[in-house]
């Protein structure tokens, strides 16, 4: 901490001395690499942090210097008045940007940003507000008192300062509550709306985290060189700003700047060799995607693995998982005062012409451990799914303590109080442990985010408490040993704890769990049961699927058996076990199989009769 | 009426072209689930390629075709090497790497052929025909019928031969497709020179439409990926719906708001892509997005 | 009626060059997690294994790992003499290994037909394989009604009915099945179980990876337990049917 602090104080004197060594052509290309690294802030934050495919930034970046342009030159505004206004124009064009988010992502998302870049450029180019190809010239020097900005020497602090603010508050994101959103939401969006992230208001404010970054830098650009023309403003442009974010490392924020400051200088550096230049940075960045995904920034990291691996012999305390500390035990709510907590009622799920739910009905009470049960692909995940608002009941309705829930948002049940895990463990893998209960352990509204702007202290205050409540948690599921490794290289069993931890942090009142036993050894299996029934005393009504029959006879009270989307059976384990339906559909006896073998066809047998809708299969058995 | 035929004429054929880039694209996009940016860069050097044989080494418009189809296909056997080894795992990272390759591409080009760029008379000097009161270039109805050509020689080659059936069975699961006896490497490396071949093939026909020079690839590309999408990323008809949409979009935009014609083009295609993000032809096979 | 007959040179005599698998110390590791570890068994001529366990177990991974569709991280694949250690996955159906995946990944966008004629994709498209495409039909038929149908568009039932078809187009010596009951109803299951079982009786070797124990007692001779990546209990299928663990956890009894 105290090298960190240090080496921080040194870098702060390093950037304050570095004008009085340098020439005014090289100040000049400092200040364009400080813009370009702003830029690179913004756009890490959109492609690195949000993971939001933003091939617009240029755009952004444009609309900042051209209306400041323009307000200046055209209507006689002031240069800051001018530069308010742009920073509500480029986060309005980052609003704009920012809405087919909603609908795509991915390469979809790249392409149309990348047109709407295209679509900016062509107007800038070709309408005559904004000058047409020739641009606009003459744009009047900001002035700031006692301060003479026309010395690119004292710009050079302006830009410094506003640059270390940038990174300083991008930082504070990144690293708190929204960042952790953020990031989860770029790991799995699913998982992490189950954790009660908003998802469409997270993805805009990564475009108007980028715009913001994008128009500052435009309004600096505008101030620097007081001349705007379309060329700045290129896609080739774009394409150079995005090396410099993957060659800096996209995850990272200081990489990004490295990666921004580092290409710009090279850049100049090879003025004279521009195409052999850009032909370096194509190669480079190639090379970076399939050598070094993480770029500079992650350079580190992988040395420091390499020598932890070489060095694992020796090793130190070796990290292990602790045991469970269990709840403390709550009453039992007093039942039938408030019904069912969760009520389905005649839910049916239809996925283009496949009946996945079949009128299932089922309610749940409060404190009750209930297991369902049933054969793969009979839609016990599609119920959770259903109950957790990933998917829409074609019919029916899903009641929460009697609320109407059959068309709420994931994060908004999140926030009501149903947590779930998932089957094929959806861990965020770029998270660390802690950071993984830590999104969870975030139940504030999405919406709460305007304090980053208008009150970070209580930021700040949030943040404190929820570290202490993290370690208490990890403390508890004995997993204080790795909280700051990233999940996906611990084994499956752990991985399978801090899913269930992630999703106690939530705090639920109603705990949904897919298959938590699968992967674990015999051992394991008794600790998850232990685990359960101390969360169900705690007062979470817990609803686990499961394939382990052992454990849902020893650990539910009611057992729903599912087959073919319809609930075929309910009551206690040994009613379950006992009903015919049952034992035909699922568990079967095992003398069934024993006869099958007898009367397996002989070879002259006539084609087995596997059913077909067919109606030619009906001739078939006919003969 | 008469005005708006002329435009349906000068939008399909330049359409033509882009359902060429977009099929290329939609072909690697299907087989590989690898999104190439670097596709429009692949067509750019196909029409410098193009236009070199024909001009400077004076070979017949058909032979120096054919010639920068091949190299160009060459040159995708090499990228698709380069990343394979992010094939079907980080998405992401691919797409940037094959910007990284278009950087490479434009770079390479600036330094063969510079910056100043070049005009490519039409190969086929005839009039003009007139159908109807419409002027119709007798070129623009060469590139329509070569593109036609390679619309039907490639669904002709996916439905019919066993090649084609193993390479749409590879995008569809390749792990089935290995346990088949299918080499994916291979097969995923034809797919790759066969698209950046339609790639030069669509550059090597726009040459005698627009002007070439390092930046062609920008506009033709973005309206080719513009169109897969349109039509429905890795559909084949798709893209030649969606190429058609975009060229006649683009013509009428052209004729109606002028120099903003790529600014309302990318509006609307905007405006159209939200409302039915599949696009026309929905994403049947594969479902990365 | 004529009957399907599935193997190499059935028709006349015994496979020529039949052959035990053998699998030998097999072990798999994802990132340091190790989802395999230290598997033996062995699949003589004409003989039918299984391996049952829950899901995580390792089954599927023990499979891949055998097919060469997942890196192995140690242990040796023989078929007779031969070492498959080296083999590259698409070549396993070269060596007569056809390979029926968990979820059964039949190619959605193709016809039907098209499907089963890749299954034969290792061989030449010729009048054998028309024979064969016969026979498959005949065990299948409605495989031979649906011949244009896109494969997506099949009920659940048939897509597993067309993904062992295709496998068997292949006319393998050996069939790797995963899961073939999942997602299917009982009586789509004792279908499948119907099937397996007339293959058992042309021959053909089968490895069977099946959650559903009861299935795969009824189909195979010789069964393992997976628990943990590893083998909890192996025995015949009657035993392990019997064992009281087993029963319980498996069995549901």
């Amino acid at each position: 901490m105290k090298l960190r602090i240090g080496g921080l104080a040194a870098m702060i004197v390093v950037a304050w001395l570095l004008p009085y060594g340098l020439g005014s052509y090289a100040i000049h290309v400092v200040n364009i690499a400080l813009i370009y690294a702003l830029l690179a802030i913004g756009m890490g934050l959109a492609m690195g942090i949000s993971g939001q495919i933003n091939l617009a930034q240029v755009a952004f970046f444009g609309v900042g210097a051209y209306v400041v342009a323009i307000l200046t030159t055209h209507n006689g505004y002031g240069f800051w008045a001018a530069s308010a206004l742009a920073l509500l124009a480029t986060v309005a064009t980052g609003l704009f940007v920012g809405v087919p988010a909603l609908r795509m992502q991915s390469h979809y998302l790249g392409i149309v940003t990348l047109g709407l870049a295209l679509g900016f450029l062509n107007w800038i180019t070709n309408a005559t507000i904004t000058g047409g190809a020739d641009g606009i010239s003459g744009i009047p020097l900001p002035t700031l008192p006692g301060i003479d900005l026309s010395s690119e020497y004292l710009y050079y602090y302006v830009e410094l300062v506003v640059c270390v603010l940038g990174l300083a508050f991008g930082l504070f994101v990144v690293r708190t509550a929204l960042g952790r959103r953020l990031r989860a939401m770029r790991d799995d969006s699913l998982a992490a709306s189950a954790m009660g992230a908003q998802i469409p208001l997270l993805r805009m404010t990564a475009f108007v985290l980028a715009s913001l970054y994008g128009g500052m830098a435009g309004i600096l650009y505008a101030g620097l060189i007081r001349y705007v023309a379309p060329e700045t403003f290129s896609i080739a442009n774009m394409f150079i700003l995005l090396a410099m974010v993957i060659i800096g490392g996209r995850r990272s924020l200081v990489g990004c700047v490295v990666g921004a400051i580092g290409l710009t200088l090279i850049r100049e550096w090879l003025s004279d060799f521009s195409t052999y230049a850009q032909l370096g940075y194509g190669v480079v960045v190639v090379l970076m995607v399939v050598f070094a995904p993480t770029g500079l920034a992650g350079v580190p990291g992988l040395v420091r693995d390499a020598v932890r691996r070489r060095s694992r012999t020796s090793g130190g305390p070796r990290a292990e998982l602790r045991p469970f500390t269990p709840y403390e035990v709550s009453p039992p709510p007093d039942d039938q005062a408030t019904g069912p907590l969760l009520d389905i009622r005649a839910v049916t799920k239809d996925f283009r012409g496949l009946r996945a739910l079949d009128d299932v009905s089922l309610s749940v009470l409060p404190g009750e451990i209930r297991g369902i049960v049933g054969p793969n692909g009979s839609g016990k995940t599609t119920l959770f799914n259903v109950v957790s608002g990933f998917y829409r009941a074609t019919s029916g309705q899903v009641r929460l303590s009697g609320r109407d829930t059959t068309a709420t948002r994931p994060y908004t049940l999140s926030l009501l109080g149903v947590a779930r895990t998932f089957q094929n463990l959806r861990l965020f893998s770029h998270l660390t442990v802690r950071e993984n209960i830590l999104v969870a352990l975030d139940r504030t509204r999405t919406h709460t985010i305007w304090r980053y702007v208008l009150w970070p202290p209580g930021v700040l205050r949030q943040e404190r408490r929820l570290r202490t409540q993290a370690q208490e948690l990890l403390d508890r599921f004995g997993l204080a040993d790795f909280a700051d490794t990233p999940p996906g290289s611990l084994p499956y069993g752990i991985q399978r704890r801090i899913e269930i931890a992630r999703a106690m942090a939530a705090r639920p009142r109603l705990l949904l769990l897919d298959e938590p036993a699968a992967g674990l050894n015999g051992e394991e299996v008794g600790q998850l049961a232990h685990m359960v029934r101390s969360i169900r005393d705690s007062g979470t009504t817990v609803v686990l699927i499961e394939h382990n029959m052992g454990l849902v006879m020893s650990l539910c009270e009611q057992v729903t058996v599912l087959a073919g989307g319809r609930v075929i059976a309910e009551g206690t384990p040994p009613e379950v076990v006992a009903s015919p339906a049952v034992i035909e559909a699922y568990l079967g006896d095992s003398e069934m199989a024993q006869d099958a073998r007898e009367a397996a066809p002989p070879l002259t047998a006539t084609t087995p009769h596997l059913p077909s809708p067919s109606p030619s299969n009906s001739e078939e058995a006919a003969r | 009426m008469q005005e708006t035929l002329q435009t349906l004429v000068g939008g399909l054929s330049l359409g033509a072209v882009y359902a060429l880039v977009a099929m290329g694209f939609s072909l690697v996009y299907r087989t590989m689930g690898l999104v190439n940016f670097a596709h429009a860069d692949i067509a750019m050097i196909g029409a410098y390629a193009a236009s070199t044989f024909y001009l400077t080494s004076k070979m017949p418009f058909v032979v120096a075709m054919v010639v920068a189809i091949v190299v160009t296909g060459a040159i995708g056997l090499v990228i698709e090497r380069v990343l394979r080894p992010l094939e079907n795992k980080d998405f992401d990272l691919m797409l940037i790497g094959t910007i990284g390759f278009g950087i490479v591409l434009q770079a390479v080009a600036i330094l063969i052929w510079g910056t100043t760029g070049r005009a490519v008379p039409s190969p086929v000097r005839s009039a003009p025909l007139d159908v109807f009161g419409v002027r119709v270039r007798t070129y623009d109805l060469l590139v329509m019928a070569v593109a036609a050509f390679a619309v039907i020689g490639l669904a002709w080659f996916l439905a019919r031969t066993k090649r084609g059936a193993a390479m749409q069975a590879v995008a569809m699961d390749h792990e089935a497709a290995t346990a088949v006896g299918i080499n994916v490497g291979r097969s995923n490396a034809l797919a790759f020179s066969i698209g950046a071949g339609l790639a030069a093939l669509a550059g090597g026909l726009v040459g005698p439409m627009l002007y070439v020079d390092a930046s062609l690839g920008g506009a033709l590309g973005i309206k080719g990926f513009a169109a897969a999408m349109l039509g429905g990323f890795g559909s084949i008809p798709g893209a030649v719906v969606g190429g058609l949409a975009i060229g006649v979009l683009d013509s009428y935009a052209a004729g109606h708001f002028q120099g903003y014609s790529v600014l309302v083009t990318f509006l609307v295609f905007t405006a159209a892509i939200m409302i039915r993000p599949m696009g026309v032809f929905g994403e049947r096979t594969v479902s990365r997005a | 009626m004529k009957i399907p007959s599935l193997l190499p040179g059935k028709r006349a005599t015994a496979p020529a060059h039949a052959a035990t698998l053998a699998v030998d110390d097999l072990s798999v590791h994802y990132g340091g997690v190790c989802a395999v570890r230290s598997i033996d068994f062995s699949i003589a001529p004409g003989e039918s294994v299984g391996i049952i366990g829950a899901n995580g177990a390792g089954k599927t991974s023990t499979l891949k790992a055998l097919m060469g569709l997942v890196p192995r991280s140690g242990g040796r694949i023989t078929l007779g003499e031969r070492d498959l250690g080296k083999v590259p996955a698409r070549d396993m159906v070269r060596h007569g290994i056809g390979y029926v995946p968990e979820g059964r990944h039949v190619f959605p966008g193709l016809p039907v037909e098209k499907n089963l004629l890749l299954g034969a994709y290792a061989r030449r498209w010729d009048d054998e394989t028309r024979a064969t495409l016969a026979e498959v039909h005949e065990l299948f038929p409605v495989l031979g009604e649906m011949g244009t149908r896109l494969a997506g568009a099949l009920s659940g039932g048939q897509q597993q009915m067309l993904a062992i078809g295709r496998a068997l187009m292949a006319r393998p010596r050996i069939l790797l099945l995963d899961e073939p009951s999942m997602g299917l109803s009982p009586k789509l299951v004792s279908g499948i179980l119907d099937v397996l079982l007339r293959l058992r009786e042309e021959g053909l070797s089968l490895l069977l990876v099946e959650q559903n124990a009861k299935l795969t007692f009824g189909a195979t001779s010789h069964c393992l337990v997976m628990e943990n990546g590893e083998v909890a209990m192996t025995g015949s299928a009657q035993e392990l049917s019997r064992d009281e663990r087993v029963r319980r956890i498996y069995l549901g009894l």
